[in-house]
């Protein structure tokens, strides 16, 4: 498993080079952003249940078919299954975005997981969309544009309230371990 | 590679938790620290070459009958290498300062090197003196400030420590 500084490392050892301003430019552009970066996995974290438990509802909404008899949520035995590996996802995710490189997610998710829900039956298309789901709303809260969504009661909505500033790095960084996994479920 | 971010995360990963609080604490502490360290990197990436040669300059100044018939430095080639390996150190200290941890000196460094050493029969303590040489050059504030030298000294006595 790498960080973004191991990263550097390896890369610069395979060209037999000592890493010099050049680099440490991006490593240094990591440590500014660290507060930052922190709050945003943070903000995941906190937020882990609800972004997960609203992407499965929301895949499951776009296609009732799933918790039909024969759908692949039902039983309870199923559904539980699903939001099970939906919480594992995003947890590898928060790890990757802590370390600011996605050799964990890759390594130790990613690698034969489209292998695994094949031989399972698991919809690859369905996986997807929850992990877009999961996309949309851990940027949201990275972000801090989440909204109350059309329940005006939704007693689970929050903000994190942390101070604002300018999070588009972080959160573009964030969208690509999801595509990640979209792609890598493609 | 082992640095404070891969062993929160190892951490967490065995006990299937996001991670905690005192995870991303832990790396906000490392990460507060990482301006002296890679300052350290920076400055001792950029003046290289010529802190090799000093520290080998030093080593051959110290045991002269080195270069001697049938010694390790007894040909420009062997000479050479020595000097190669010793900016192979450095450029591992290097590392060590991006990540923040001894994972490249024990992984590339320090691993099998006592097996290395004795079998091509070189003296240790050539090494020794060259790093020594390096650590006790190394000055605030003219190369580096206060904080980042104690990150490259700290680096600098765990290799010489790995080879006397």
């Amino acid at each position: 498993m790498l960080d973004a500084f191991s990263r550097a490392v390896i890369s610069a050892d395979s060209k037999n080079a000592a890493i010099g301003s050049g680099e440490l430019a991006a490593l240094r552009n990591y440590v500014s952003q660290g507060n930052q970066r922190l709050d945003a996995v943070n903000a995941i974290t906190s937020n882990a249940s609800c972004i997960v438990s609203d992407a499965v509802t929301g895949m499951i909404c776009e296609n009732t078919g799933l918790i039909q008899a024969g759908g692949n949520c039902y039983p309870n035995r199923r559904m539980a299954a699903c939001l099970r590996d939906g919480e594992i996802v995003l947890r590898y995710i928060s790890y990757a975005l802590l370390a600011g490189d996605a050799s964990v997610l890759d390594d130790r998710c990613l690698n034969g997981l489209k292998e695994t829900y094949i031989a399972l039956g698991v919809p690859l298309q369905s996986a997807a969309r929850a992990v877009g789901i999961m996309k949309a709303s851990s940027t949201a809260h990275i972000n801090e544009t989440n909204t109350s969504g059309t329940n005006p009661d939704e007693t689970r909505f929050r903000k994190m309230e942390t101070v604002k500033g300018d999070c588009s790095a972080l959160v573009s960084e964030a969208a690509s371990y999801f595509d990640r996994v979209a792609s890598a479920l493609a | 590679m082992k640095s404070v971010v891969t062993t929160v995360v190892t951490a967490a990963d065995a006990a299937g938790r996001f991670p905690s609080q005192n995870d991303l604490e832990a790396v906000q502490g490392n990460i507060q620290r990482a301006a002296a360290r890679l300052e350290a990197a920076e400055k001792l990436a950029s003046g290289m070459d010529k802190v090799v040669r000093e520290a080998g300059d030093a080593c051959f100044k110290k045991y002269p009958y080195l270069k001697q018939q049938g010694e390790a430095g007894s040909t420009q080639t062997k000479v050479d290498k020595c000097y190669r390996d010793l900016g192979h150190y450095m450029r591992l200290v290097n590392y060590c300062l991006v990540v923040g941890g001894t994972g490249p000196l024990d992984e590339w460094g320090i691993a099998g090197a006592r097996e290395v050493y004795r079998t091509l029969n070189l003296p240790t303590a050539a090494y020794v003196e060259a790093l020594t040489y390096t650590r006790d050059r190394a000055c605030s504030p003219r190369d580096m400030s206060p904080q980042a030298l104690n990150e490259l000294k700290s680096y600098l006595d765990y290799a010489i420590n790995s080879l006397s």
